[in-house]
Parts: C-alpha cells; structure tokens; sequence
C-alpha cells in the first residue's frame, strides 16, 4: 500500500496580532509556533477571547499577522498580492463559517459552484462535481433550493460541499457547530471526520463544543494568544 | 460567470422589492422628465419656427442687398425675370411669391395710422403666409378690384372702419419722392395674435401698389417656401449662392430672424443643465439606494470575498446591481416619457398669445417624441447610474472580509 507522505500544510512562526479597539491595542495572538500537517483534523479550543477566530483568519490570509510568518503550502501569504491572495484562498482554503455561510439569493447548486466558476471550471463538469459533492455529504435532489429552504444543518452541509468541492489543501471552520443542535452538529461532525479519513484533506476548526474536541485527532488549546496545551491523540 | 452576476444582481434588487421600487420611480421620473422636456423643446421649436415661417416670413427670402437695411422702395429685386424663372424650376421649392414693401399712411373719416403697405400676388401669397386663414371677416382678395385692401382687426378699430369702408392711402413714390394717394375699400379684416401684423400692416393687390409706387413691374422681396424646412436651415445647399448674384441676397428664416436660432442654441444649453441636475439628484438616490442593500449584506460580501472572490470581482457585483436598477429604471422610465408625452402632442399645450424671442406663439405647442429621447437618454440614464454604482463598488472592493463579517454582528 502507498504511504500518504505527510506535508507540512500550514507553518507558523511567532504569529503576533495586535487590534486596535478604539485607541487600546488588543494583543489578540501573542507569538503563536504552530505546524499543521496534511491530513489532520485538528480542533482549536480555548475560552472566548484567547484568539481562535484570529488565528483563523490570519492562517487563511483573510487578515495579515502584525508579526510574524505564516507558510500555507509553503508560500509565505503575507508576499502575495491581492490578486494572487483572492486565488490562493480561492484554489487552496476551504472556508465554513458558523453561520449564514450561503449566499442567499443562489441555489444550492450556484452557492456551490460559485468557487468553480471564478476558477473558470466548465459547465458540466461543475454541474457534475455539485452534485457528487452534495451526494458525498448527504443531500439529495436540493440542487434547485435555496438556502432559506433548508434547515440549519443542511445550510451547514452545503457549506462542507461548497468549502470542498474544489479540492483545497485545508479545511477552515470557525465555530461549525455552534449554531446547531447537539444531534445536528454531531452528524455534520461525524460526516467531517468520515470525509478527513476517506479524502485525507486537512481540517482545522475552533469550537467550544467538547463534543467536537472528542472526535478530534488534535487538540490545540490557546489561551490569551498563546498556545496553551498542543495534545494529538 | 457573467450569468451569475446578472442572477445575483436581479435576484438582489428583487430582494427590496419597496427600495428598488422607490429608486427606480426616482429614476424613472428623471428619466420621463427628460424625454418630455425634450419632446416639449422640440415641439416648442418646430411651433416657433412655423408660427414664424408660416405666417409671413416663409423659408426664405430674396432681395436687393441693400433693401433690408435701408428699407427704401427703389431697391428693387436684379434681374426679377431671371431669378422667377429660375425659382419656377427649383426642384426644392414648392411655392414662392412676390411682395412690395412701403410705409405709409392710412386714413379713414375718423382717424389715421402709419402702416407697412404690403402688395401681395393673392393667389400664392396664401401660400406663404396666413393671413388668408386669419381673415375673420370678409376675404381675402376674391374678385378683382384692384381697390381691395386687407387689414388687421386691431387697425380697423382704431381706423373705426368696418368691412366695406372707404379709406385712403397715402406713400412716397420710388424716384421723385412725390407722394402718392389713392382710395380703398376694406374688403377683409384678419386677426392676428402678433400685434405688429395686427395693427401695423395693410395688404393690396401687388399691381397696385407697383403703380403707387412707380416701381414698374419691380419687387422688393420674394418669400420663398421650399418643399422641407430643412432645405432653409441648410447653409451648404447651393440655392444660397445662385440667388445672391446680380446683388441680390438669399436669406434663409434663420437670418432673418436670428432670435430664434439662437433661442433654439439656449434651449439646447438649458436641457443640458435640467439633465445634469436632474442626474444630480438621481445619482445620489442611487448612490444611498445601494449603500443600504451593501450594509444590509455585509457578511454576504465578507463570504464572497473570504473564499475567493477578487477585490474587482466584488465591484463587479455592485456594478451589476447598479446596471440591473438602471434597466428597470429606464424600461419604467421610457414607458412614463411616452405615455406623458403622447397624451400631450395629442391635446396639445396652450402657450398661445405668448411672445417668445419676438415670435408670438398661434397655436398649441405639440411635443414630438424622437428616437434619440428613447436611445440617448437611456443611455446616459445606464452610464449615469453605473458611475454613481462606481463609489459603493470601490467600497465594496477595498473591504476588509474580516472587517465585513464581523461588522455585520
Ligand atoms: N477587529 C478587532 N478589533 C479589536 N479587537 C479585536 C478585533 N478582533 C478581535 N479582537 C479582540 O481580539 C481578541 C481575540 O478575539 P477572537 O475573536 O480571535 O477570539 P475567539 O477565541 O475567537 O473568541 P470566541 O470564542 O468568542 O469566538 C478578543 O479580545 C477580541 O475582542
Ligand atoms: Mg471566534
């Protein structure tokens, strides 16, 4: 059998953020030395506050560090310009937000080809991969429906299709359960993690929800900006 | 991709349906109010140059150089036999008549006046002007009476005339500069919304007032009315040149009244200003219009962004949205401007009695609707629009997508 080589996917070097917040700085990351690998399905926890929704996004390329490096698939995004950053989320991240992650006047179908047509994907081939990509999370025949016709959870399914559909390097989630029930989010979870063993593809996402910490394979623990505990079970 | 843009941007503007309602009925109106402002310009115009040209002046107008100026009966047309040839041949003119000019004096029993004594040729001056149509009481020159005389309304009261009454005219002949007098009977009375063709003037048989005048069979003007109204305005056309040889002039309306072309010139320019204040208003309506749909979609954008979506991918949007309005817009906008349009050059506004650059309004002005105020004006009212979605696109294209999703809790 072939053995998966394992990459550094996402590399981080003393990752500081501070915020202004009216006139006070915030030191939201203070030096955070982090090395995500391909394949891990990672949860990063810690109370409200510490930082893990920055960190996300500072991973991601959507809001730049005040110091620091970060190496997604080995490039150094602060050296992109934004052309070249919008493509690399676009071709590289997969994004599920905690809520209202759907575009609301988009069809299933449009939301989740959305990132295939600013990739210039052709027609059929999009249509093709939607609708495998809904099968492979549970939906069928929702194709035609728009997001309000859905119920949370099957938002939040769309929303794994959409972040997946185009084959990225990593997964982002921040918060993917919070906004559903207990029975919900444990069946999105469980479905994540069925898709992190069958496709190899790298999760990351923060939560509260000692449920999700459970089926995690790493537990990453920040506390004011720093990196507290680094457990990987 | 374009396809989804334009579904994004539809299904966003039918999102508000009141908002976009609201701006598109702004829009709409400035757009409506334009075409008919211009319809109305037109119409106003067309009024202006007709009332002008048809009541008297005609198209154009052929005499000896110097007669404008200085008004003096023995400046008479060149080579009058030539030139009414010529014109008989003109394929471009339809009718063409000629006139005698001299001052004068009008006397009745009861009173006098100084009057423009006019002889005319009956049968073509009906053509070229319409005194014929102004006649209220008797006619206008039937028979052959060579002692016929024509007046205003206004004249013959303070002549305290009425049709049928004697009176005498009195003008200085041609070479000796003797005066001349002989009798008349007033055998028509017109009105006139003009006062200076209501009071001021008298119309007898051209051979008459040739013999007061001792001008032979001499002219002082032809009125010429050509087969378009075009033709006259059209300064390249050689007809000017070849009748202003022998020392004669050619002159088109529009030199003989100067006021109006320019008139027309300051209509131009003040539909300009309407349209550019009009737009003003429209745009900023615009301009609010979108900014309210963009807060109120912040997170949607901020997602947009997030998973790819480049900063000119993100004004695209907006610009589509803004093109989306200004569609709607103009489909309402048209339709208003016809509809409002086509009810008045049916029913007509009365502007009559009214002096406009020296011309007295006769008739009902009727708006022309033309195909540039349904191609050009809709056009600008597009381009306008997507120059005012111009300032929320840069917004929209420059933000932060950390700073829209979270603004937006
Ligand atoms: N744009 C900002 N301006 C100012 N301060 C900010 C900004 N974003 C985050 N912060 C602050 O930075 C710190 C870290 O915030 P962050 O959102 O990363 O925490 P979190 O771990 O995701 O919290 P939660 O569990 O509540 O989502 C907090 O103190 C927050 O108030
Ligand atoms: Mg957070």
């Amino acid at each position: 059998m072939e053995q998966i080589q394992k990459t550094d996917v996402i590399v981080t070097e003393s990752v500081m953020k501070v915020y202004d917040a009216d006139g006070i700085p915030v030191n939201a990351l203070n030096g955070v030395d982090l090395t995500i690998q391909s394949g891990e399905f990672t949860a990063i926890v810690g109370p409200s506050g510490s930082g893990k929704t920055t960190f996300l996004n500072i991973i991601s390329g959507l809001d730049a560090p005040t110091e620091g490096k970060v190496w997604l698939s080995g490039k150094v995004l602060s050296e992109m310009g934004g052309n070249e950053l919008s493509d690399f989320r676009r071709d590289n991240i997969g994004f599920i937000f905690q809520a209202y992650n759907l575009i609301p006047v988009l069809t299933v179908e449009e939301n989740v080809e959305y990132i295939m047509l600013l990739a210039g994907v052709p027609k059929t081939e999009r249509h093709d991969r939607v609708v495998a990509m809904l099968e492979t999370v549970g939906l069928k025949d929702v194709e035609d429906r728009l997001p309000t016709q859905l119920s949370g959870g099957q938002q939040q399914r769309v929303a794994i299709a959409r972040a997946m559909v185009s084959e990225p390097a990593i997964i982002l989630a921040d918060e993917p359960t919070a906004n559903l029930d207990s029975k919900t989010g444990a069946d999105l979870l469980e479905m994540m993690r069925r898709l992190n063993d069958e496709t190899g593809m790298t999760f990351i996402f923060s939560t509260h929800d000692p449920m999700v910490m459970e089926s995690a394979k790493r537990l990453i623990t920040l506390r004011d900006g720093k990196v507290d505990t680094d457990e990987t079970k | 991709m374009f396809l989804i843009l334009i579904k994004l941007a539809w299904r966003n503007i039918l999102r508000n349906k009141r908002r976009t309602i609201i701006a598109s009925i702004a829009i709409s109106i400035g757009l409506a109010a334009l075409i008919f402002g211009d319809a109305f310009m037109i119409g106003m115009m067309d009024n202006l140059i007709k009332t002008a040209t048809d009541s008297f002046i005609g198209d154009a107008q052929i005499h000896r150089q110097e007669f404008r100026d200085t008004r003096e009966v023995s400046m008479t047309i060149q080579e009058l036999d030539e030139v009414g040839a010529n014109l008989a041949k003109e394929a471009n003119v339809r009718y063409f008549t000629r006139r005698t000019f001299s001052t004068g004096m009008i006397a009745s029993s009861a009173n006098r006046s100084a009057i423009n004594l006019i002889g005319v040729q009956p049968s073509t001056e009906k053509f070229l002007s319409q005194i014929d149509d102004a006649i209220t009481e008797g006619v206008f020159f039937q028979k052959t009476n060579e002692h016929d005389i024509v007046i205003g309304s206004k004249l013959a009261e303070i002549l305290e005339v009425e049709l049928g009454d004697k009176a005498v005219v009195t003008v200085v002949q041609a070479k000796s500069g003797d005066y001349f007098q002989d009798w008349f009977r007033v055998s028509g009375i017109y009105y006139f919304a003009d006062a200076a063709m209501n009071s001021g003037m008298a119309f007898v048989r051209l051979k008459k007032a040739q013999q007061m005048l001792a001008i032979g069979n001499n002219v002082h003007e032809i009125a010429i009315k050509f087969t378009s109204t075009e033709y006259g305005q059209d300064k390249q056309v050689p007809f000017w040149e070849t009748y202003s040889q022998h020392g004669n002039e050619a002159l088109s309306w529009t030199e003989i009244l100067p006021q109006l072309p320019k008139v027309f010139a300051m209509s131009e320019y003040s539909k300009y200003i309407m349209g550019i204040v009009l737009f003003g208003v429209v745009i900023f309506g615009i301009i609010n219009t979108l900014f309210m749909s963009l807060y109120e979609r912040m997170f949607e954008f901020g997602v947009l962004r997030a998973v790819g979506t480049r900063s000119f991918g993100m004004a695209r949007i907006i610009l589509f949205e803004a093109g989306a309005l200004a569609i709607v817009s103009i489909i309402l906008g048209a339709i208003l401007g016809f509809v409002l349009t086509t009810i008045f050059a049916n029913v007509g506004i009365d502007y009559t009695g009214n002096e406009m650059m020296g011309v007295t309004v006769q008739e009902f002005i009727y708006p022309v609707l033309t195909i540039e105020q349904f191609t050009v004006y809709p056009l600008a009212v597009f381009i306008f629009t997507i120059i005012a979605g111009l300032y929320p696109a840069w917004h929209v294209a420059k933000m932060s997508p950390v700073d829209a999703m979270r603004r937006s809790f």
